[in-house]
């Protein structure tokens, strides 16, 4: 496939169960050797997305591309070529480490007997116990260990660290840096907590309710996304401006989250009695303003009565 | 060299990872000359993107406080001297604003920040004759 081409590239990807749309002209494009954060609440449509991007699930409209091969098609294919790591995935309990590495590694002709090895002594899994007496740490970097040793180009990890305690997590992202990203590998990773997966990844899309509110390079998001305090002037509205995530009347004052404060600071300037107060915001803000942010003022629409 | 990142924090993980790089070289903590840890390195070790760990370095370095030999690591910088008088002055300038804003909003008068400010240069000059007699 041509290497400037996209490790993952959705366009327009429309899906429903029955009478309910799941997801809704969902477009995104993962560059190749990035690592992408793809974050929504439970239920927002991230599984079926990545069933989607691995042709385990039909969709009704748009397209799926993975490594160059459309997912409707070419299914296997692409799972031959792409380590996928299942949302609590399962295991046979009753294998050794030892017997399940070498059991999955008959489904893979790109599969790396000595990279399995290697990769199971750095992550300390003992080899010769059974799977079922494994802590959900080891299990997670067992199944890790599975979606690697058939060297992929890419990844795809969904919420791989749902139930694991704060070391076993952070034990598992340095994984990821350190066996991932080292080797140049794409990672698509899906999470329910965007602060957790913003130190590892240098994209993020903001996944809600089957639409992508928000793609973005992690650090671009930071800087942009600004809440600013202000003291309204007479008759002022808000309504001219650009990118309103989520306003809130505070005694006289008003909070706004901007989506892009350059582009939003002119016309709050113009608001504003006596200047601006500009705070940075840490990324669970900035997920619950584009996720449940009001975008109006409750009852006076968009337009700022000062009391 | 010990970083720690609060992932909750409202300061970006990069800028966290800079004050705290920053902090260690004027406290003494790093010396001129010392040899930070590789890109990979950290970013195994901090559990972060290894692309957050070259713009540290790249800031660092483009700010005098570090400098970069390819192939060879990031080392200490000797010398803040490289900088004009002007050129620092107008840095700490830039900082100081913001501190200067935050005690105006928070009703600190001057002599007071003068303390606050007092206070921060005498802990870092503690830990620097600490560093410097250890």
């Amino acid at each position: 496939m041509n290497q400037d081409e996209p490790a993952i590239r959705i366009d327009d990807l429309t899906k429903s169960y029955g009478r309910k749309r799941v997801l809704e002209r969902l477009s995104l494009s993962v560059p190749r050797g990035s690592i992408f954060g793809f974050v929504g609440l439970n239920g927002a449509g991230k599984t079926t997305t990545i069933r989607c991007l691995l042709g385990l699930d039909r969709y009704q409209g748009g397209e799926c591309r993975v490594l160059g091969l459309d997912a409707a098609r070419q299914s296997l294919a692409i799972r031959q070529r792409v380590g996928y790591m299942a949302e609590s995935q399962k295991m046979y309990d009753f294998m050794t480490v030892k017997q399940i590495i070498h059991w999955v590694g008959r489904f893979y002709p790109t599969w790396d007997d000595s990279l399995a090895s290697a990769l199971c002594e750095q992550m300390q899994l003992p080899p010769t116990d059974k799977v079922g007496v494994l802590s959900k740490g080891q299990t997670s970097k067992l199944a890790l260990l599975l979606a690697l040793a058939h060297r992929p180009e890419l990844v795809i990890l969904d919420d791989p660290t749902l139930g694991l305690d704060p070391i076993a997590r952070r034990d598992f992202m340095r994984d990821v840096i350190g066996q991932l990203q080292s080797r140049g590998v794409t990672v698509f990773f899906s999470s329910h907590l965007l602060y957790e997966i913003e130190p590892v990844v240098d994209w993020v899309c903001i996944l809600h309710e089957g639409k992508a509110l928000k793609i973005s390079r992690t650090d671009a998001l930071r800087e942009s996304v600004k809440s600013v305090m202000l003291r309204p002037r007479d008759g002022a509205s808000l309504a001219g401006v650009p990118g309103i995530l989520d306003v809130q009347q505070v005694d006289r004052r008003v909070s706004v989250v901007v989506e892009d404060l350059k582009a939003a600071r002119p016309a709050l300037d113009r608001c504003s009695a006596d200047g601006l107060e500009v705070a940075d915001l840490n990324l669970d803000e900035i997920f619950e303003a584009y996720v449940i942010g009001r975008r109006e003022l409750a009852g006076v629409g968009p337009d700022v009565a000062p009391e | 060299m010990f970083v720690r990142i609060e992932p909750a924090s409202r300061v970006p993980i990069y800028r966290q990872i800079m004050d705290q790089v920053k902090y260690q070289i004027a406290n003494g903590t790093l010396a001129p000359g010392d040899r930070l840890p590789s890109v990979r390195e950290l970013a195994r070790r901090l559990a972060t993107n290894q692309n957050t760990i070259v713009k540290v370095y790249d800031l660092l370095g483009g700010d005098g406080w570090v400098v970069r030999r390819q192939g060879d690591g990031t080392f200490v910088a000797r010398s803040p001297d490289a900088l004009t008088r002007t050129e620092r002055h107008r840095r700490v300038g830039q900082i100081l604003a913001q501190a200067a804003t935050q005690a105006v909003h928070f009703h600190i008068d001057r002599q007071e920040l003068h303390d606050l400010l007092n206070a921060e240069i005498d802990a870092i000059e503690k830990d620097r004759t600490r560093h410097e007699s250890g």
